[in-house]
C-alpha cells in the first residue's frame, strides 16, 4: 500500500490487493489472523523501508526460524511486524536480538508457544539503549503508558504468532493465556539499583546494552513495609513458594523484580545481589507434601535424578540452582517488588543489542 | 527425522491435535502419521503412561506402518 486509492500488502509469499484505507487494513487482518485483537498499523511500503531504516542488517537476511511454525523471520518481516505495533526504526536492533533470544534452544520457545500454560516472553532491555529508546524502568514500568516498553513488546509477541504461526486455539494451546501475550518488556532501573546490571553480571560491559527474554507465565505483586532486610527477605522468599508452581515442579528458572526500595533496603544491610539471590532460594524451599498427590507423583519423575528420592518432607528448591533465580531491579517508589513464575523447562537467554 | 526418510511417528494427546497436525504441516511433513490418545497426559505417574504403551504400541506400529488412525 502507499497513498493510492488500491495497493498492495507484502508478506513472505503473496501481494495482497486492499484499499489504503486503515479500516480496510485492519478488516483484512482481522479475517486472516494476522494480529493480536488490537488495531495495527498498516504495513505500507513506506513505513516497512522508515522501518528497515533503524538498522543496517539485510532486509533479506533470516534471523532466525520462529517455532511452533518454524517461519523465517527476515528483518523484512520483524520490520512490517513493528510498523504493526507502533514501534519507531530505533527499536529495531531491540527486535532482531529478542528474536535471536527467544529461538535459542536455552529458551525453549516451542514449549511456550504451545503450551496448555500461560507463559511467554518477557522482555528485560539493558544498557544505554534503553534510554535512547525513552523507555521506562521506573514507576509503572510493567504497566501502560510507555510508548517504546508497550510497542517492542508488542511487536515481539506479534512476530511470535505471525511468523512463528501460533495462533490463539490452534497451535498457541494456552488454557487461559495472560495479559503479557499483549506485551510484556520493560528496562532495568539501572540508574537506581545499588547493583549491577543484569547485562553486566552475564559478561557485558555497561556500555553495551542487551536484552533478555525470560518464559514468564505471568506476574504477582508482592507488597512488603518491612526495613529489616532479613525479615523482607524471608517474607519475599515465602510468598513466591506456592504449591501449583511449574518452577517446583521441574526445576525452574523464575524471576524476582526487586523493587529499588527493597534493594536499598538489602544494600543498607550489606546484602550484595548474589547474597539476596541464595537467600531467596535457600528460603523459599516447599515441603514436596503441598503439591497435590498427582503432582507430587510428577515432581519425582521430573526431579528425582536431581535431587534424589523425593517424599513427602522432602524440601524443593524452587530452582536446581540459587543462580537459575534471576534478578533484577525496577519500578519506581513504593514497597513493591514483582514475582515472575515461569513455564518451568525453560532458560533465560541474553543477547547482546547491535546498533 | 520422516524426511530423512526414516518412518517417524508422533503421539499427542487430544489437546494438541491440532498443533501436531499444523506443525506438521509447517514442516512440509503433512502425511507425517500423528497418533491422537486422551487429554491429559499431565497428571500420570510414568508407570501409567507405560500402561497406556503398551496398551496402544501395536496400533501404533500399524499407523507408522499404514499411515494416520485414531
Amino acid at each position: 500500500m502507499n497513498q493510492n486509492a488500491a495497493k498492495k500488502t507484502e508478506t513472505s509469499r503473496q501481494l495482497i490487493e486492499v484499499d489504503n484505507d486503515i479500516e480496510a487494513v485492519n478488516h483484512l487482518y482481522r479475517e486472516r489472523r494476522w494480529g493480536d485483537g488490537l488495531p495495527v498499523i498498516p504495513p505500507t511500503r513506506e513505513r516497512v523501508e522508515r522501518m528497515l531504516g533503524g538498522t543496517t542488517r539485510p532486509a533479506d537476511e533470516v534471523v532466525a526460524h520462529v517455532q511452533p511454525g518454524f517461519g523465517a523471520a527476515t528483518v523484512r518481516l520483524i520490520a512490517v511486524n513493528a510498523v504493526m505495533a507502533g514501534c519507531n526504526p530505533g527499536c529495531m536492533p531491540v527486535l532482531i536480538a529478542a528474536i535471536e533470544a527467544v529461538t535459542d534452544p536455552l529458551f525453549n520457545l516451542q514449549g511456550i508457544q504451545a503450551t496448555t500454560n500461560a507463559a511467554t516472553a518477557f522482555l528485560i532491555v539493558n544498557g544505554p539503549i534503553a534510554a535512547k529508546l525513552d523507555m521506562n524502568s521506573g514507576l509503572n514500568c510493567l504497566g501502560q503508558g510507555n510508548w517504546a516498553n508497550a510497542t517492542i513488546g508488542r511487536a515481539l509477541h506479534l512476530i511470535m504468532q505471525n511468523v512463528g504461526r501460533a495462533l490463539p486455539g490452534e497451535m498457541d494451546r494456552a488454557t487461559q493465556g495472560q495479559p503479557g501475550k499483549f506485551t510484556f518488556c520493560c528496562p532495568e532501573n539501572e540508574a537506581d539499583s545499588p547493583w549491577t546490571p543484569l547485562h553486566v553480571d552475564r559478561g557485558f560491559k555497561p556500555e553495551q546494552s542487551a536484552v533478555t527474554v525470560v518464559g514468564a507465565s505471568g506476574t504477582l505483586n508482592l507488597l512488603c513495609h518491612e526495613k529489616d532486610a532479613a525479615d523482607l527477605l524471608r517474607v519475599l522468599a515465602d510468598s513466591i513458594r506456592y504449591p501449583a508452581s511449574n518452577d517446583y515442579w521441574c526445576g525452574g528458572a523464575p524471576w524476582v523484580i526487586i523493587g529499588p526500595e527493597h534493594a536499598e533496603i538489602f544494600a543498607a544491610a550489606g546484602m550484595d545481589k548474589e547474597t539476596v539471590r541464595l537467600g531467596l532460594w535457600e528460603q523459599s524451599k516447599m515441603k514436596a507434601s503441598r503439591r497435590s498427590m498427582r503432582d507430587l507423583a510428577r515432581t519425582r519423575d521430573a526431579r528425582t535424578a536431581e535431587l534424589g528420592e523425593i517424599g513427602p518432607d522432602t524440601l524443593l528448591p524452587i530452582s536446581p540452582t540459587p543462580q537459575d533465580l534471576g534478578i533484577i531491579v525496577a519500578g519506581g517508589p513504593g514497597t513493591h517488588s514483582v514475582y515472575i513464575p515461569t513455564f518451568g523447562n525453560t532458560r533465560s537467554v541474553t543477547r547482546q543489542i547491535k546498533t | 527425522m520422516q524426511k530423512r526418510q526414516r518412518q517417524t511417528l508422533t503421539i499427542a494427546t487430544t489437546a494438541f491435535q491440532v498443533l501436531a497436525r499444523t506443525q506438521a504441516k509447517a514442516l512440509g511433513q503433512p502425511e507425517l502419521p500423528v497418533a491422537i490418545i486422551p487429554h491429559p497426559l499431565g497428571p500420570l505417574s510414568l508407570k501409567e503412561l507405560h500402561d497406556i504403551v503398551d496398551r496402544q504400541l501395536d496400533a501404533m506400529v500399524k499407523l507408522v506402518c499404514e499411515g494416520n488412525i485414531k
